[in-house]
């Protein structure tokens, strides 16, 4: 196995340019460590974590920048991410273990690309995108087309991801992201759902509402027809009862050693449910009628 | 591809040979000799093979051996001054928190890290320190026993 440690970024992208499918990019190696020993080597690995510029956290205007060196302990423990963006910061507190954390990386987690990835619903519902960087140029690409399957995503394989960029969700709303899992820490999620809610002036009616969806599809997943039928309305206990049936026939699970697809569709009717109420009675005070 | 790593483990320079697939445990248990580390699962979920690197407690079976050049890495053999045991590991002896020993090094190097940041350790900071730790003797009240009792000394309140 060839092994490189590009110091700039036209490096490591003309190196993933050469070698093609046959490079592997590794950062914290989390992930990456536990293939090479039990499925098999890449013939090539391309460690980027030398290129310089790509782990910090910036605020920028209305939106916050994350290099995807950022660890998952950083942004744990950044004031601004845990201030400005809860939903975001509680995938990254209930992601795997301390030890995991400090070294496992943003980058990593979404180009991953797995259906369970922990910080991935929590950006689907902040319409955060990634900056991609290509050896042919560079192109942005909002996270929700980014996802094309298992381990599919628009990086492609000689694609580097280099920034996400996270907008601030508008003022007022609220939301929540629930994990269910086995245990507390360490485990993968059997099913995630964040929810962000946006309530009118009044604050009597949804002016707009996100619901992302993990470990329920080959990708990640917006509940889009559920938002859409919960927009404008008046959130009653009758209407999260409808969304949250709505979202769990959105999903389309699959049945492993962590639970049936049944179970998960359930998992997902209960935590849609949850996470509306949850995040309704952050934003406006009131518990739904 | 053998790559040449020059680190510092528990405050002495080291050399050694390692391929790009070395995981760092491996290169520390097996090209350096340092034994205390645990391999167990390999996959970087039970906490056995836990070290600190560059002051941060991480799992040495999911990191390069690569990673480790220019880093400043504590094993689990770093943290005796010579017969002295640390407080870590005399509190584990005095609370009975060790049962069949397997997890004890992950255990401690965690619980390290963890009182190297406070020594006023909330039930939930021990809680998040430890939560990737896995004991299977089922030792758990006794390990945080342990932790309590080692923070109060290091802070001279025992």
């Amino acid at each position: 196995m060839d092994y490189f440690e590009p110091k700039t970024l036209s490096e490591a992208l003309a190196l993933l340019e050469t070698y093609g499918a046959a490079a592997k990019v590794i950062a914290g190696g989390t992930d990456v460590m536990v293939d090479i020993k039990y499925k098999e080597e890449p013939g090539c690995l391309v460690n980027i974590k030398k290129i310089p510029g790509l782990d910090a956290i910036r605020e920028n205007g209305g939106s916050l920048r994350v290099g995807p060196l950022v660890t998952i302990r950083d942004i744990e423990t950044s004031s601004i991410v845990r201030e400005r963006l809860p939903v975001f910061w509680e995938s990254c507190h209930q992601f795997a273990s301390l030890q995991i954390r400090n070294t496992a990386t943003v980058g990593g987690n979404i180009c991953r690309a797995s259906p369970s990835g922990e910080t991935l619903a929590p950006l689907l519902v902040l319409e955060a995108k990634a900056k991609l960087a290509f050896a042919t140029g560079e192109k942005t690409v909002p996270f929700t087309s980014f996802f094309q399957g298992p381990g599919k995503s628009s990086a492609g394989v000689n694609g580097l991801l280099t920034e996400i960029d996270v907008p601030y969700p508008a003022a007022g709303s609220k939301g929540v992201y629930l994990k269910h899992a086995v245990r507390g820490a360490m485990d993968i999620a059997m099913v995630g759902v964040a929810v962000l809610v946006t309530p009118d002036a009044a604050k009597s009616g949804l002016q707009g509402v996100r619901i992302g969806l993990g470990a329920v599809a080959p990708t990640p997943i917006r509940a889009t027809k559920t938002e859409a039928m919960l927009r404008g309305k008046p959130l009653t206990a009758a209407l999260v009862k409808e969304a949250a049936q709505m979202a769990a026939s959105e999903s389309s699970p699959i049945s492993d050693q962590r639970s049936s697809a049944e179970n998960r569709r359930w998992i997902v009717e209960a935590l849609t449910r949850r996470g509306l109420q949850q995040s309704w009675r952050a934003a406006t005070g009131k518990e739904v009628a | 591809m053998s790559l040449t790593i020059n680190t510092t483990i528990n405050g002495q320079a080291v050399s050694g040979s390692a391929e790009a697939s070395t995981s760092l445990l491996e290169f520390l248990r097996d090209t350096l000799e340092y034994k205390g580390t645990k391999l167990c699962c390999n996959t970087g979920e039970c906490g056995a093979c836990t070290i600190i690197y560059n002051g941060k407690p991480i799992n040495s079976c999911v990191t390069m051996a690569a990673d480790a050049n220019g880093a400043q890495i504590t094993t689990i053999e770093g943290l005796a001054d010579g017969d002295k045991l640390h407080p870590v590991q005399q509190a584990f002896i005095d609370t009975g928190a060790v049962q069949c020993g397997y997890c004890t090094p992950g255990y401690i190097i965690s619980v390290k890290a963890l009182l190297d940041r406070t020594t006023k350790p909330t039930p939930e900071d021990i809680e998040e320190a430890v939560s990737g730790n896995i004991c299977r003797c089922t030792g758990y009240n006794k390990i945080v026993d342990a932790i309590q009792l080692a923070a109060n000394r290091i802070a001279g309140r025992a």
